[in-house]
């Protein structure tokens, strides 16, 4: 078995001496990949900033209602708050300065009287046309903290019988109808029900005594996350897609190389069978691809916080990555018969894989079509495969059919590789 | 120690081999004579294993087909074009090829220290090939055919295009192979190399076998007949004759010499005769 490996072994490691003398190589299968990530991470907003909408928040009320809405607003982590006035927050907006605004209007606190005859409480939102999503997104945000300061009424009793009193006297105030009347009833129903609910709650309202309209649960879910925690996290698994594919394409490009310059006819007329040049050759574009894998990660975990979730998972992500790029590899290197002619077709395959697999856009930024059509490339695989294992905290079942389709494919190129090549070599 | 029997190849329309049959002794040189294209080359990878005849039989030291490891593991080839790795230095090369022919520990030191003494390029081992001269990358070449102490050396044209220097250098290292007993086929097209190197030599055209014999006996077979040039009052004559001293006496009885020489036939009369082209030509 020694005897046997031996020689692979030394054609790894001739490969692996090969590929250290040739800085290019080198650049491209390493230090372009980690530029790659670091500069398209901080393009995406890098760390902690990215995905906060700058807006301005106008509080034209200056109730103790406006204010609380504008607090919440304020507490939100998809927002960069700042305050001013209408003109100023109209002018940011114009000069796309600023996102969007949010208004709370003069008698948005006063509006509770109205509540109960479906008057809404009004907010307006000044948006920059260019900037739809965003505007969109503030809409939803500013609804939900309106709810939220809406529910704190009725959570507290006190303030609740407060403004059902205030409703009834505004009713009162009113022509009589058939409406008013039901509601003069429901009123009278409501603050019976308070009157009852206060002794309950010990007279100050609170959370025993409280009535809530809608309550929303916020649960951390330790895996299946959706968006990763900063830009480093998708463009570190894309900058190994590319030093995979550099490391591949070199090692394919070598097997050419050695072809042409006739060490192959030399290594062929040795005692070495086929199998063993192809199996150091696939030995040497492992390592290379599991070193890549493992000095991207270890930069992206020390300096842009990229994370592994499961250090197993990552394990079995990276071998599966390799596995299959030496697969390509191997089939690469056969189809060309020069340099030349396997470096061009070697990068107009592998180019539109890398660009509809997520090497370029993120795969959870890409239309739904596209993401589609990406399962046929093994570079959305790949960079699945290793998002799996560091931000979308991918389960062992669910890392299974990525790792599996990374590897099926590696065996169908390892296999049609080498049949290729035993049939060029008899011709 | 090699014998290819009734060896026969084509390449598409071309034939490369027809019937080609060789019986290398042990411990000698043998010359494979032939201008480009003859099959030489051809002939060295049917007899390394590198490609299958359509038809004959190849056999190594008695132990059977090249194809098998451990015969080839006793072959040690020098292809005609410099198949090294460039940017590996003189010694590292060396130390591979010693490892894929299965070299290892002080084994493969000590033979890698000889071969590079070999080669001449002892002082120059950590330098690589890519800044080596040209007929260094010969010498490197041909000691990395040599490196794992083959009994059977096959030599594809080893001196195509290098300086006479390292030409000479190149020659005189195959000598000493022959003197330590091993056996070596050496492909060219140079008669010169082959008459001053070969034991025997095969002068072979369109992948045929058309003699086989030292360099004397070829000569006395096909070269024809030795000539007596004389100059005779001024003018040179030119006689063919297997008694050049009966012709020279008859010519001083005749009158007054001035100069006389005789020439022997070279081999490129023999391929002339053969062939009925020049070697240089062809």
């Amino acid at each position: 078995m020694r005897r046997a490996l031996s020689p692979v072994v030394a054609i790894a490691r001739k490969d692996l001496r090969l590929l250290a003398r040739n800085r290019g190589a080198l650049f491209f299968a390493a230090g372009w990949p980690i530029l790659m990530a670091i500069f398209f991470g901080l393009v995406f907003g890098g760390r902690g900033e990215r995905g906060r909408i700058p807006v301005v928040a106008v509080d034209e009320d200056g109730t103790p209602e406006s204010r609380s809405l504008v607090a919440r607003l304020g507490t939100s982590t998809a927002l960069e708050l700042t305050g001013g006035s209408r003109e100023e927050a109209e002018g940011l907006v114009r000069r796309g300065k600023k996102a969007a605004a949010v208004v709370v209007p003069a008698g948005y606190g006063a509006a509770a009287a109205g509540l109960f005859r479906g008057e809404a409480r009004r907010i307006e939102i000044l948006e920059d046309p260019s900037r739809e999503p965003e505007a969109a997104m503030l809409a939803g945000i500013a609804t939900g903290a309106a709810m939220e300061e809406l529910a704190t009424l009725f959570s507290d009793p006190a303030r609740a019988t407060e403004a059902v009193d205030r409703a009834r006297a505004d009713l009162a105030a009113r022509p009589p109808s058939e409406r008013r009347r039901l509601t003069e009833r429901y009123l009278g129903e409501l603050r019976t029900y308070l009157d009852d609910l206060r002794p309950l709650a010990g007279g100050t309202g609170g959370a025993a005594g409280g009535f809530h309209p809608v309550s929303v649960e916020r649960r951390t879910l330790r895996v299946g996350r959706e968006r990763p925690r900063s830009a480093f996290d998708f463009t570190f698994p894309q900058g190994i897609l590319w030093g995979v594919i550099g490391s591949a394409l070199g090692f394919a490009l070598s097997l050419v190389t050695e072809r042409t310059r006739g060490t192959l006819t030399r290594l062929e007329m040795s005692p070495l069978s086929r199998a063993h040049v192809l199996a150091g050759k696939a030995l040497a574009c492992a390592v290379t691809i599991l070193a890549v894998e493992a000095g991207l990660l270890c930069v992206g975990a020390l300096f842009f916080g990229v994370r592994p979730t499961s250090w197993a998972l990552t394990l079995a992500a990276a071998l599966s990555v390799a596995a299959c790029f030496v697969g390509v590899m191997m089939l690469v290197a056969v189809l060309g018969r020069s340099e030349q002619s396997a470096g061009g077709l070697a990068w107009s395959i592998m180019m539109p894989l890398a660009m509809v697999g997520g090497a370029m856009v993120p795969l959870f930024a890409m239309p739904s079509w596209m993401q589609i059509l990406g399962n046929l490339s093994p570079v959305k695989w790949g960079i699945l495969a290793l998002e799996g294992a560091t931000w979308r905290g991918f389960s062992p079942s669910e890392m299974a059919l990525p790792c599996a389709v990374l590897v099926a494919v590696g065996l169908a190129g390892f296999a049609l590789g080498v049949g290729l090549f035993r049939d060029g070599a008899r011709a | 120690m090699l014998r290819l029997s009734d060896i026969r190849k084509r390449f598409g329309a071309t034939v490369a081999l027809d019937g080609l049959s060789l019986d290398v002794r042990p411990g000698e040189i043998l010359g494979l004579l032939g201008p480009n294209g003859a099959g030489k080359t051809t002939a060295v990878h049917v007899a390394v294993g590198l490609v299958a005849p359509d038809s004959g039989e190849v056999i190594v030291g008695g132990a059977g087909s090249p194809r098998t490891p451990e015969v080839r593991r006793r072959i040690g080839v020098a292809p005609q074009a410099l198949s090294l790795y460039e940017t590996l230095s003189s010694e590292e090369n060396l130390r591979f090829f010693g490892r894929v022919y299965g070299l290892s520990g002080r084994t493969l030191a000590s033979r890698v220290d000889w071969a590079l003494e070999l080669a001449a390029l002892t002082d120059r081992r950590r330098e690589p090939a890519a800044r080596l001269s040209g007929g260094m990358k010969r010498r490197l070449n041909l000691a990395a055919a040599l490196v794992h102490d083959p009994e059977l050396v096959l030599l594809d044209e080893p001196t195509v295009g290098v300086d006479p220097q390292s030409r000479n250098a190149i020659l005189e290292r195959i000598q000493e192979l022959r003197n330590v007993g091993r056996t070596v086929v050496y492909t060219t097209h140079y008669m010169e190399e082959a008459a001053r190197l070969c034991d025997r030599v095969a002068i072979v055209d369109r992948g045929r076998l058309l003699a086989l014999g030292s360099v004397d006996e070829l000569v006395a077979a096909h070269g024809g007949e030795p000539a007596l040039v004389a100059r005779l009052d001024g003018a040179e004559i030119r006689i063919a004759t297997r008694d050049p001293a009966s012709e020279l006496s008859g010519l001083l009885a005749r009158g007054r010499v001035d100069d006389v020489r005789i020439e022997r036939a070279s081999l490129e009369q023999v391929f002339l005769h053969l062939t009925g082209r020049s070697l240089r030509d062809a």
